[in-house]
């Protein structure tokens, strides 16, 4: 039974986010659930109650996993599951997605890496699934290895199941007090971001393309082995299903094996002055590179803006080796499209820059592939959106 | 004319895109036909002695510690800079080759005494944004720009330059009366910043200092990319 108070709540929310839809200002998911918190700060515990919750956290691969597990959660239990928005995953945006099918017992959540102490201890969520930590808006974060703790202190109870890619050190480390893990190895690694035990601070062997430190931290044994050729979308699949089994989803083996497969990846097709460009969001070193093995145009577009969840601090495009470019026509565009385009320059790649992704585009004759940084791929999808409710394409 | 860059422990020194800094210090010396060769240092590898250019990254709290340690133990890069190396070194690297530094747990330890230059942990919360500072040297352009992500406040012995004076940002720490908090150092040969960008990616001029620290006089170079890069910068941040 809802209390009054959530009630009048949740009304003003959806009227705020009716509000925000209607003036054309975002689709009002956020601004519903800010409304709502604002009212009442304790609805998020009164929603999450008796609900089956699962949170997806970690720095790449999130939104996909998030709604490939609710997919894979929903098939495998025969239930309706309710999920997050697209890429909404700090409080008011959990609230959104918690006020839209309260009555579906199962719940499938993204969370912002620095919220999930928050939300663990105001959902009380069954499991949560732990995908890696690598290095990203450092501007917010400080170091890779603050957020770890800061997981590490949270974790310290045994009403939830942690299920972690244990190949990375920083969650195995996230994990340490926790009362349940389920630990997945894929093996032959090696993490770009820790020459050192997060633990000890010791420098760690990764001789043997594992690590074990002489400290205890890796000495766990894995309940779950992958395939180490699997890509990342795909060891997050592997992830999900393990989530969707702890909650009681039936996932045949055999169909473990085609999801994992058919791993999803975050690439959508945006349509700017008539042509349709495939685009793959790219936001940290890690996802970079991922996507630069992807590109298979001799046209590029690079998008870099360096808004809050770019990242402020633009350092790392250096970081990225940008070799499957060579030979490609690059042009970057986005705000910090001379950060990017210098990079490309001193690297012996052909760069122009233009001012829009509209000019970046039609600059070309011939398919076009980009790679954008998140607000980009923000303000493309916005425009997408716009070009839909305009009755233009679909 | 030839010069040989050592950049060390990428694993620990170089979490915000620091091999930029080497990569621009080679592509602007091979524009002036000076041959570079790049030595990378792995971590307990020996740091040879007869580099001209050591280059030092920025780093987490844990990596910082186990670079120092290993620093002091091998001893080339004290010996390298006595035998008038040219040293720069971003944020980790420019606290560790001070005088004293928090180790990881926050406990003050001796650093390299490259530089008198001592940083000390505060509660203050970490210096994290766009950092825009004027160079105490002579430049055509003296604004510098960077990004700064730290924790703690340096303290620049009496005898020592800092590199610049802030214009934004906070770099070494507020210094008493005139409110003008100093960034970096700049003794000698020995450069060392907060600022991450990375600094000689977005300072060409700097670039360039730390160059002919090394090898004397430049030849004219216009590297129009790199030029307009560092002016959209300082337009932006200064407007």
């Amino acid at each position: 039974m809802r209390s009054p108070r959530l009630t009048i709540a949740s009304s003003a929310g959806n009227f705020a986010g009716w509000v925000s839809r209607f003036s054309g200002r975002g689709r009002g998911e956020t601004i519903r659930g800010r409304a709502l918190l604002a009212l009442y700060p304790r609805a998020l515990t009164e929603l999450a109650k008796d609900r089956d919750i699962i949170l997806v956290s970690g720095t790449n691969g999130k939104t996909t996993t998030t709604a490939n597990l609710a997919r894979i959660l929903a098939d495998g239990t025969d239930e309706l599951v309710t999920t997050s928005t697209f890429g909404a995953n700090m409080s008011a945006g959990i609230a959104a997605a918690l006020m839209e099918k309260p009555a579906h017992r199962l719940v499938v959540l993204e969370c912002d890496e620095l919220y999930l102490p928050e939300m663990y201890n105001a959902l009380a969520p069954k499991v949560i699934v732990l995908l890696n930590l690598s290095r990203d808006q450092l501007h917010r974060t400080g170091e890779v290895r603050k957020v770890a703790a800061l997981w590490r202190k949270t974790f310290t109870r045994d009403d939830v199941t942690l299920v972690i890619d244990r190949d990375d050190p920083f969650l195995e480390y996230a994990a340490g007090d926790a009362g349940h893990v389920l630990r997945v190895t894929f093996g032959g690694r090696r993490h770009p971001d820790a020459a050192t035990c997060p633990a000890c601070a010791d420098l760690l062997s990764w001789a043997t393309g594992d690590y074990e430190c002489p400290c205890g931290l890796g000495s766990q044994l894995a309940q779950v082995r992958g395939d180490h050729r699997l890509s990342g979308p795909a060891r997050n699949t592997v992830l999900a299903i393990e989530a969707a089994r702890l909650m009681g989803g039936v996932v045949p083996v055999e169909t473990a094996q085609e999801l994992t497969e058919q791993a999803p990846d975050r690439v959508s097709t945006y349509h700017v002055g008539g042509v349709a460009v495939e685009t793959r969001l790219a936001k940290n070193p890690e996802s970079w590179r991922v996507a630069l093995e992807s590109i298979t145009s001799t046209d590029v577009i690079l998008a870099v803006n360096a808004r809050g969840i770019d990242g402020l601090d633009t350092s790392w495009l250096w970081d990225v080796d940008y070799s499957p470019l060579l030979g490609k026509r690059v042009v970057c565009t986005g705000e910090r499209r001379l950060d990017a385009a210098y990079r490309l320059h001193v690297q012996g790649i052909n760069v122009e820059v233009a001012h829009t992704f509209a000019q970046a585009v039609s600059s070309s004759d011939k398919p076009v592939q980009a790679i954008a940084s998140y607000t980009a791929f923000q303000d493309l999808a916005a425009q997408e959106l716009g070009l839909r409710r305009a009755g233009g394409r679909q | 004319m030839s010069l040989t860059i050592v950049r060390l422990y990428h694993d620990l020194l170089g979490t915000y895109g620091d091999q930029g800094n080497a990569e621009v210090l080679m592509y602007r010396a091979r524009a002036r036909d000076i041959q570079v060769d790049l030595i990378e240092v792995a971590p307990h590898e020996p740091v040879p002695r007869s580099g001209d250019i050591y280059l030092l990254g920025g780093g987490e709290d844990g990596p910082q510690t186990a670079a120092l340690e290993m620093l002091s133990k091998d001893g080339g890069l004290n010996t390298a800079v006595d035998n008038g190396a040219t040293v720069f070194a971003v944020c980790a690297g420019f606290q560790l080759i001070g005088s004293r530094l928090p180790n990881a747990s926050g406990i003050p330890i001796d650093g390299l005494g490259i530089v008198d230059a001592e940083t000390i942990y505060t509660r203050d919360p970490r210096s994290v944004g766009e950092l825009v500072i004027t160079y105490n040297g002579q430049l055509d352009e003296p604004v510098l720009t960077g990004f700064e992500n730290h924790q703690g406040l340096t303290i620049v012995g009496s005898g020592i330059q800092p590199l610049g004076t802030v214009l934004r940002g906070i770099g070494n720490g507020r210094d008493g009366a005139d409110c003008k908090s100093p960034e970096g150092v700049h003794h000698g040969r020995v450069f060392g910043t907060y600022m991450h960008g990375p600094a000689l990616v977005r300072n060409p001029q700097l670039a360039d200092e730390v160059l002919a620290s090394a090898v004397g006089q430049l030849t004219p170079f216009n590297d129009e990319f790199a030029e307009a890069l560092a002016a959209e910068r300082r337009h932006t941040l200064l407007k």
